[in-house]
């Protein structure tokens, strides 16, 4: 499955990711500092006040020198800077702990998503054309169609002030626990992964439908075996290999739509700080929030690259 | 002798289909679609009522006050006020302006920008093609909304900046088709005609492939369209948007969120609105391309 040039590949990435992240830093870094307007200037400031707090951000040198001090401080610390708003809160253990929320959140959307879409999927192709497919189907093109801070606000509706169960807007990042929270994660969740998991059921159905009518499958049948372990073990196993070639784009819709759905629900993630720093103008936290998710992406589609391997050992690297 | 006078009787008019075009054709299977039917009775009710919210709403659309706060749906004011007493129905009817406008803009300027790249990889291949597949590539890799922020936020928010936001983060579906399409079709008999006959390049793309990968082409932008209004409204959603006082589903829908308990219309009507055109768009999408090219499976 990993051979040596998996590893060669795998470490190829991780160094062009290095420059990716470095690169989408630097643009950002340098597209704020061409803005117009000054994010600490404030009439309450008297005499050397702001001279002295430019002094402090190091926003009094010449932008090169400005650049190639945050390139430093990214390189060999690890230092993404202190916050313009609130000022002499250190960025980096902020986003850090947020990149932790956001992934937690995102790990959970992604199984359920995939869980919910094959079963569904499943279910679709074993009753073809029955009122159940039917009814799959048409929910699959809705769940397709509706925005997930639609099904947000209607998720919060109806459970957390209809039915009065959801502790709304607080959401508690519990590490100790091993639930982490799910309690409170499985309404966001659904959220976000109920539109993806609708193309994933489609695709399900699609591939399964074209699965179940191969040879081997009637060769199963022909042994008496059970039918759930004939389409588990071995309709589905197939059936998966055009499914996982768009959890590339399934990750990257679960990672943006974490910003929507992080805002609503109020989860403390990278999303609302990003949401939130752009609002506030809050530069320094902008760059070191983009940064944190090109690292994320980088990582998640390497990730993703490595789990073709696990699940169709045709594909090598 | 029987097989005979069987052959005879068939009318020669019988045999021949009548001439018909690509599109009268499209048209009449697109017709037998129910679904898209409906869906594109939807979409020309919604752009009249889009143009007609150039000229009348029922109140001014950023007019504060004409109704008490967080009102709910009445006679007067149908769709209820928003909490700093807006008509709802008026600011939805310019809303539906800002998405037709970022729907249908963006996927011109992605067909602008998307086929003659399209083009020019499929029919040059060689490394002009791989530079550009690579290109590609490495904008899938990319998170689009958060990009699209980070540049509305640089460049500003405007309903142009967005547009362009959009396009820059989502041209690539169509670069990629229009590649395939192009590498298709480049291996005809009429392209062979055409290069023999002694067309020049430029001919060959936009007189002859370009014409002939139409019908994916506009499946494509069909689809691109709900895509992209979805787009400008999780913008605006997050307040990155279109501004203030200009409403937009998504800056609605957002607006509304705070008062869920008390108000729920001002988020259910623009989000109600919002996934009925989606899901209109996506119908008519799945019909075109049945329409277009009913040998393709689904």
């Amino acid at each position: 499955m990993f051979t040596r040039g998996t590893l060669i590949y795998v470490s190829q990435r991780l160094v062009l990711i290095v420059f990716t992240v470095l690169a989408v830093s630097s643009i950002v870094f340098l597209g704020i500092h061409r803005l117009p307007g000054d994010a600490l200037f404030s009439e309450h400031l008297h005499g050397d006040a702001y001279q002295n707090l430019l002094h402090h951000y190091g926003l009094d040198q010449p932008l090169q020198t400005q650049y190639w001090n945050y390139v430093v401080g990214v390189v060999t610390r690890g230092d993404l800077g202190e916050s313009l708003v609130n000022r002499g809160l250190k960025i980096t253990p902020i986003v850090t702990r947020e990149l932790g929320v956001s992934v937690t959140v995102g790990l959970f959307a992604l199984v359920f998503t995939v869980g919910l879409g094959m079963v569904l999927g499943v279910f679709a192709a074993v009753r073809q054309n029955t009122w159940v497919d039917y009814l799959l189907t048409t929910t699959s093109v809705i769940g397709y169609s509706m925005p997930n801070f639609v099904i947000a606000s209607l998720l919060i509706l109806v459970f957390g002030i209809w039915l009065q169960n959801l502790t709304q807007g607080a959401f508690f990042y519990q590490l100790g626990t091993w639930t982490g929270g799910i309690d409170q994660l499985w309404l966001p969740a659904f959220a976000l992964g109920f539109p993806y998991a609708s193309i994933v059921a489609r695709l399900t159905r699609a591939s399964m439908l074209e699965v179940i009518r191969q040879d081997y499958i009637r060769t199963a049948r022909a042994k008496g075996l059970r039918e759930t372990v004939i389409m588990v073990r071995h309709a589905l196993r197939n059936a998966l290999i055009p499914v996982i070639t768009i959890l590339g784009p399934l990750v990257m819709g679960i990672i943006t739509g974490g910003v929507v759905i992080e805002n609503i629900f109020g989860i403390p993630g990278l999303g609302k700080e990003f949401a939130q720093s752009i609002l506030n103008r809050d530069y320094a936290i902008v760059i070191g929030v983009f940064t944190m998710y090109a690292a994320l992406v980088g990582l998640a589609n390497l990730i993703v690259d490595l789990t073709y391997v696990v699940i169709d050992p045709r594909i090598r690297y | 002798m029987a097989t005979a006078t069987t052959t005879a009787q068939v009318s020669e008019a019988e045999i021949l289909p009548e001439q018909q075009t690509l599109w009268s054709d499209a048209w009449r299977r697109l017709k037998r679609n129910r679904l898209a039917l409906v869906a594109t009775i939807y979409l020309v009710f919604l752009i009249v009522v889009a143009l007609v919210a150039l000229v009348y709403t029922p109140y001014r659309m950023s007019a504060v006050g004409i109704a008490p706060t967080y009102a709910p749906p009445s006679a007067a004011h149908w769709f209820g006020a928003d909490s700093i007493g807006r008509d709802v129905l008026s600011r939805l009817m310019v809303g539906a302006q800002v998405s037709l406008i970022v729907g249908v803009g963006t996927q011109l300027l992605v067909i602008a920008v998307g086929v003659p790249i399209g083009l020019l990889a499929g029919y040059y291949r060689g490394w002009l093609d791989s530079v550009l597949t690579f290109i590609i590539n490495v904008f899938y890799g990319i998170p689009d909304l958060l990009v699209a922020m980070i540049m509305v936020f640089l460049l500003g928010p405007s309903l142009t900046n967005i547009i362009v936001a959009i396009v820059v983060t989502r041209w690539m579906d169509m670069a990629r088709l229009m590649r395939g399409q192009t590498m298709s079709l480049r291996e005809r008999e009429f392209i062979e005609a055409a290069r023999a006959s002694g067309a020049k390049p430029a001919r060959i793309l936009f007189g002859h492939i370009f014409p002939n990968a139409l019908g994916p082409i506009i499946v494509q932008a069909t689809f691109g369209v709900p895509a992209a209004i979805l787009f400008e409204a999780f913008l605006s959603f997050l307040g990155v948007g279109v501004q203030p006082p200009t409403p937009s589903w998504g800056s609605m829908a957002s607006d509304g969120i705070s008062a869920l308990e008390y108000a729920p219309h001002i988020v259910l009507v623009p989000s109600i609105a919002l996934s009925l055109t989606l899901l209109a768009f996506n119908f008519l999408g799945d019909g075109l391309r049945d329409a277009l090219d009913p040998r393709q499976k689904r």
